[in-house]
């Protein structure tokens, strides 16, 4: 047995012993303890050192709003996790933990330097110290900061875990199961509702796991937890312990993270470690309870001085005594049960201090009964011993004046600040909040979400009044959800109710300047940085958070930001209501990134959409990029080939003899019904009327601003259908554009829309012997230029399937488009490739398919626009439909800004000077003399080596482009300038001879 | 994630089943080659941008496919109505009363 | 990880005590759109089509599912995806609207089990409990636009466009083996 492990007492199995390390060293706790019972089991407080001062510390509390006892938690490879509060993660057979911020140890850290230069780090010094000279921060004040910052150290493997979400939608969800959620929970138990009940702690019951003493109906408090927890699981309350609501938001949806296997020796198989739950509630009842707020006084942070209400939960809940001779400061009633439970486990309470001069009468005799000294009106002014507390020095307060200091020799220091409602997640809901002169805090007062904050965390005190309220609070609830009901009554024996007044830093007689007061443990703010960030003219509270970084730490302000608010409100002359509250921001408590991620990380982390040809080009070696969500296969090297070399081969295989390429990403839009037609003369540039069936046409969209949104050909496969290709990237914003205009523009037209994206595996064949390979395949058309000239398509049959062909080329060389149903897309493919091996059949990538079509000055929307270059731009007048009365974008391009034609970037296409290839998103300027900064002109939108024209081509946006061939433009580089002249964007067949099928070729 | 109210499919769903669709009741005029450049300035570019009830669009993107309309306070991002495409714009005033 | 999906070879995705994902045979699938008074196409189909989204009708071997207010999806064996079409072009000229084959566009998974409609949950915002047996909706599935049929309290039908569905599989797989767990701890 433990050395401070009491028998009789506490909640966890001492039959069951469970070692685990801290720093190395093996210690034995029981079944049922957390690291930081376990560890005061052993007379170890010291738990790690603060942030910015490395100062030990020790726990404070014993639960979630801890902000000192942060450990690392180690489970084999990649399963470190930093940060972890040493008073909530359990204990398992073989758990490693370690300190954190200490080096080279624990007990004697270098660190501990920034304590003792403690004047340079007060508020605000991250903005004084590293102001100046400039040239200090780039090689000290950063990589000093950087090396200090941070809290704990980042794991560096892979973490091996899983983790999962889910969905909930229910009527009631009572967040917290202590008297107030338990008793909500009865209330609303039973009725045909579904009901939710979630706690973090492993353990439902709240406060009652720290108060055996009570009675409740006449039962004692733990028989009765058990038989109602029992009893509402019967009645169908969906219980979810180790489970943190983290977030409330709008709508009455709540974020939860589930702990599933962190308190587990063996990890089972396929269990996720964490679950988001995304609850969405009816009816929300918050019954989180209350914070205990520390005193604030010099030395307050000394490793043995914990909250006292902490301290009995240790005693109460884990069977640990914090200490043997404790010490009591406290300004709330409280504290003094506390000391009584120590009392009365064997402790030798040595002094309860209390700063009120008036006392409640029983308290006073409970502490004489006892034989414990009682010290009534007295202030603390400082605490002494070097890893622990061993003193705590006491002064007498009269009518403002500190008297003589009194040490009072002890081995731990409970103190009680009083308590304040937990509200973080009342506030995630936009709820207002009230202030309450008498208790000195913030209460809950209106939301606009439907919920209702039940018990001590809206400042009621004693179960009884807590329980009762929580039944109150169910049945508005219920009656919202038109199932009332009466509320269940409670009774409570042995009920500790109290109260107290609320203290700013305690009087002392020493200077306030050099008192360590701490507010904000973690980020070691103190009253005085505080009062400072006030001096240094900070006047709104959300500045002074900023300045002195209270309340930032990842507690979020549980256990400052009432202290905090409480000294910077008398430091302003005003009050508190007047000062305001900070901010309470989600999660309520530190969150895995993991557990946001859920199923999505890895190569699961988005959908990575494929072609039904895109396991051929995987097994054939293809190297792959991402277009929008498609992967699609890039270049196909060969041998050890670079991708230069990939792509100049496929290039030229292409031009020579037969290319093959899966074109099936590109989207495709049916549009059918009797203004199919009319539709599209709305929607495109180009006029459609006049388009026989079995024809197709380069179609070009622009927004109503006359701006390229996309392009794509475009066939009539009968009068009143048209099969629209769009580009890959493009095909689910323009269909949805499409609907936009069709259902709230045009709602008349008899026209529907229908993606068929992914209905059709589409294989384009390119290079003068397409026709020649396709021909003996087709079944329904002979591949002639007199009988299927470019540009047509046609309903046919291919290899068999049934198939729409077109006749296209994004090349400059005769081009097919065969789309079959999609599942049969590799079949063709590879029925295609077998016949294409006598002509050299070669795949082809996006990167090949980008230089072929550059070579003919073919556009990539996305690529050559940007979303502000418009048809004339390109020089693509041809592609618009002038008679029309009206298409989208016809009467943008009429703005007097896009008219300015002279002024306008155009798209032309450069060659340099020395044959060197241009880099895309180069800036261009006319005169590379003029003085910095340059005017810039515009820049190069594609640029390639080409094996076909045998030198490097580009394509730029350059004002004025179209009225200045042959002028000389200049792309000023880091290391030189280039020179390149203007040509029109066609470099390769501009009379288009290639793309016509010679007798013979099919 | 905000509920939205389906006028189309009579269910009220997540947000996630929703794509935004920028303000409402801006209407295409029938000849926009007819219109001035004031005008076309006016339909393209100006917006509201209310602190407080909006008309707006949304397509209920993942279920039916449809566009439809809704009155929105920008500030509480509570919704007081949907309707659907082409009805007339609902007064402020059956939903905040004398506020409006 | 995606699971590779041939829609042409259907697989068992997951198979646990909890729930059973399998990919079923491809079926024929219609895309029907119109509007105004349906009787010609109902006269044409042999069965009337449903008006309020969300529910379906069933005539032998063909049922269609209503998804939006002009919309309807027509699922029949695949041999008699042409007579369909032929019939609806018979009434094309009564009430002109769209027929769009889409049969090939996607594969459909069956999800049975106790836990079922637990799984839909890993992946769906909307709460389950508003399908009812018979119901059909087109949602959302984790990222994955699809049309999900409830067929029973305890079986679904999901419909995922042929690129997502390795990804959304693999989902459902990974679904599959949680839940087992989660019943397996439950005892």
């Amino acid at each position: 047995m433990s050395t401070y492990r009491v028998t009789g007492k506490g909640r966890v199995d001492t039959s069951r012993a469970v070692n685990f390390t801290f720093d190395g060293k093996t210690y034995t706790g029981a079944a049922g303890d957390t690291v930081a019972s376990a560890l005061l089991a052993n007379g170890v407080h010291l738990m790690g050192r603060s942030f910015k001062y490395h100062r030990p510390r020790g726990a404070i509390a014993a639960g979630s709003e801890e902000p000192n006892a942060l450990i690392g938690t180690r489970r084999g490879a990649g399963r470190f996790e930093p940060n972890t509060r040493a008073t909530v993660q359990e204990i398992w057979p073989g758990l490693e933990t370690t300190s954190q911020n200490k080096f080279p140890s624990l007990k004697w850290d270098v660190g501990a330097v920034n304590d003792a230069a403690y004047m340079l780090f007060s508020a605000g010094f991250y903005y004084k110290t590293f102001m100046w000279p400039k040239s200090f921060w780039d090689k000290v004040y950063e990589p000093f900061i950087r090396a200090a910052a941070g809290l704990g150290v980042s794991p560096t493997e892979n973490d091996p875990d899983t983790y999962a979400s889910r969905y909930l939608h229910c009527d009631i969800l009572i967040v917290g199961a202590g008297p107030a959620g338990l008793a909500a929970a009865r209330t609303a138990a039973g009725k045909g509702l579904s009901v939710v009940v979630v706690d973090e702690n492993a353990e439902m019951g709240g406060s009652i796991l720290s108060e055996p003493q009570a009675t409740i109906n006449g039962t004692p408090a733990w028989d009765w937890l058990k038989s109602e927890l029992a009893d509402l699981k019967a009645a169908g309350v969906k219980l979810m312990t180790r489970t943190t609501a983290i977030g409330y938001y709008h709508e009455n949806m709540i974020g939860m993270v589930e702990k599933l296997t962190d308190h587990l020796t063996d990890l089972p198989k396929d269990t996720p470690r964490e679950r988001m739950w995304r609850v969405r509630a009816k009816q929300v009842v918050l019954a989180q309870g209350a914070l205990e707020k520390p005193l604030v006084f010099h030395g307050n942070d000394r490793p043995g001085v914990m909250l006292a209400g902490s301290a009995q939960t240790y005693l109460n809940r884990y069977g640990v005594l914090v200490g043997k001779r404790p010490a009591v400061i406290t300004s709330h009633d409280s504290a003094w049960f506390s000391a009584f439970d120590m009392q009365d486990a064997g402790a030798k309470v040595q002094a309860i201090v209390d700063t009120r001069h008036n006392v409640r009468d029983d308290l006073l005799a409970m502490a004489r009964e006892r034989g414990i000294t009682v010290k009534t009106g007295h202030t603390a002014t400082a605490t002494a011993g070097r890893l622990r507390v061993s003193k705590l020095r006491v002064n007498p307060v009269n009518s403002g004046t500190v008297g003589a200091g009194e040490w009072i020799g002890c081995d731990c220091v409970l103190m009680s600040g009083g308590w304040t409602p937990s509200l973080h997640l009342f506030s995630h809901t936009k709820g207002k909040l009230t202030w309450d002169e008498d208790m000195t805090t913030f209460l809950p007062d209106e939301t606009p979400e439907d919920c209702v904050i039940a018990g001590a965390g809206r400042g009621l005190w004693g179960i009884e009044a807590v329980l009762n309220d929580g039944a109150t609070r169910a049945t508005e609830v219920l009656e919202a959800l038109s199932a009332a009901t009466d509320a269940p009554t409670f009774t409570v024996g042995e009920d500790r109710t109290g109260s107290g007044i609320t203290m700013r830093e305690l009087p002392t007689d020493r200077s306030p300047g050099k008192a360590k007061a701490f507010v904000d443990y973690q980020n070691d703010v103190t009253a005085k940085d505080l009062r400072l960030a006030v001096r240094e003219g900070m006047r709104s509270i959300e500045h002074v958070k900023r300045y002195t970084t209270n309340g930032m730490a990842t507690d979020q302000g549980k256990m400052s930001n009432i202290n905090g608010l409480n000294i910077a409100s008398d430091a302003l002359g005003k009050r508190q209501p007047e000062v305001g509250l900070t901010t309470f921001r989600p999660p309520y408590t530190p969150t895995t990134f993991g557990a946001f991620a859920g199923y999505h990380r890895g190569d699961h982390f988005e959908v990575t959409r494929k072609t039904q040809i895109d396991p051929w080009a995987e097994a054939n070696g293809a190297v792959f990029e991402p277009v929008g969500q498609w992967r699609r296969a890039w270049y196909f090297p060969k041998g050890g080939e670079t991708m230069d070399q990939a792509v100049s081969r496929e290039c030229a295989a292409t031009r020579n003899s037969v290319g093959i390429f899966d074109a099936s990403t590109l989207g495709k839009i049916e549009v059918v019904g009797p203004d199919a037609v009319e539709f599209m003369n709305r929607m495109y540039t180009n006029p459609w009327t006049k388009l026989a069936p079995g024809r197709c046409r380069y179609g070009l969209l622009l927004g109503d601003d006359g701006f390229i949104r996309d392009d794509g050909v475009i066939g009539r496969l009968s009068q009143d259908r048209f099969h629209v290709t769009t580009t890959t990237g493009g095909a689910a914003r323009v269909l949805n554009m499409m609907e936009d205009y069709l259902q709230t523009e045009w709602p008349d037209l008899n026209v529907w829309l229908t993606s068929t994206t992914e209905q059709w595996s589409t294989i384009a064949l390119n290079g003068p012997n397409a026709a020649k390979l396709l021909a003996p395949f087709v079944e329904g058309v002979e591949l002639t230029e007199a009988t299927f000239p470019h540009m047509s398509c046609v309903e046919c049959t291919v290899a068999g399937f049934p198939a729409r062909l077109f006749r296209v080329s994004f090349t400059g060389e005769i081009g097919f488009e065969v789309n079959v149903p999609a599942p049969h897309g590799r079949a063709l493919w590879e029925k295609l490739w077998e016949a294409g091996q006598q002509y050299g059949i070669t795949a082809y990538g996006t990167e090949t398919m980008h230089v072929l079509r550059a070579e003919k000055g073919y556009i990539i929307v996305g690529q050559d626009t940007d979303g502000t270059v418009t048809p004339y731009d390109c020089d693509m007048g041809w592609a618009i439909g002038k008679a029309k009365p009206d298409f989208v974008g016809k009467r943008g391009l009429a703005r007097p800004d896009l008219m300015d034609h002279s002024n306008r970037k155009h798209l032309v296409g450069l060659l340099t000077d020395d044959n060197s290839k241009l880099e895309e998103g180069a800036q261009i300027v006319f005169d590379p003399n003029q003085p910095l900064p340059m005017t810039m002109v515009g820049h190069v939108t594609s640029s390639y080596d080409t094996g076909t024209m045998g030198r490097p081509i580009a394509l730029a946006l350059v004002k004025g482009g179209l009225e200045k061939m042959g002028d000389t433009v200049y792309i000023p580089m880091p290391d030189r300038t280039i020179s390149a002249k203007i040509t029109g964007t066609v470099f390769l067949d501009p009379e288009n001879s290639r793309l016509k099928i010679k007798e013979g070729d099919a | 994630m905000l509920l939205i109210h389906c006028p189309y499919c009579e269910e009220t769903l997540p947000e996630a089943e929703f794509a935004y669709a920028g303000q409402a009741h801006v209407i295409r005029p029938e000849n926009p080659s007819g219109e001035t450049d004031e005008q076309w300035e006016e339909f393209l570019f100006i917006r509201e941008n209310p602190k407080g009830p909006h008309y707006e669009r949304w397509r209920h993107i993942h279920g039916c496919g449809r566009f439809f309309n809704a009155l929105r306070d920008t500030v509480s991002d509570r919704f007081y109505t949907t309707y659907k495409a082409g009805e007339p714009r609902p007064d402020l005033s059956d939903f905040l009363g004398d506020d409006a | 990880m995606s699971i590779s999906i041939s829609p042409l070879n259907p697989t068992v995705i997951g198979d646990t005590a909890a729930v059973r994902v399998a990919q079923m045979a491809p079926v024929g699938r219609l895309s029907l759109r119109a509007r105004g008074d349906l009787a010609a196409l109902n006269g044409a189909l042999g069965l009337t089509l449903p008006t309020k989204i969300g529910t379906r009708a069933t005539a032998g071997d063909l049922s269609a599912a209503c998804l939006g207010p002009d919309e309807w999806v027509l699922t029949m064996p695949e041999g008699d995806v042409a007579g369909v079409e032929a019939a609806l072009a018979g009434a094309y000229d009564a009430l002109p609207h769209s027929v769009t084959n889409i049969s090939a566009r996607e594969v459909t998974f069956e999800i049975t089990g106790p836990m079922a409609e637990t799984l839909m949950t890993i992946g769906c915002p909307r709460d389950m409990a508003s399908m009812g047996e018979g119901a059909v909706r087109r949602t959302l599935f984790d990222t994955a636009t699809v049309v999900l049929w409830r067929d029973g309290a305890d079986a679904f039908r999901m419909d995922v466009w042929n690129s997502f569905a390795g990804f959304v599989a693999q989902t459902l797989e990974t679904g599959c083996r949680e839940l087992a767990a989660d019943m397996a701890r439950a005892g």
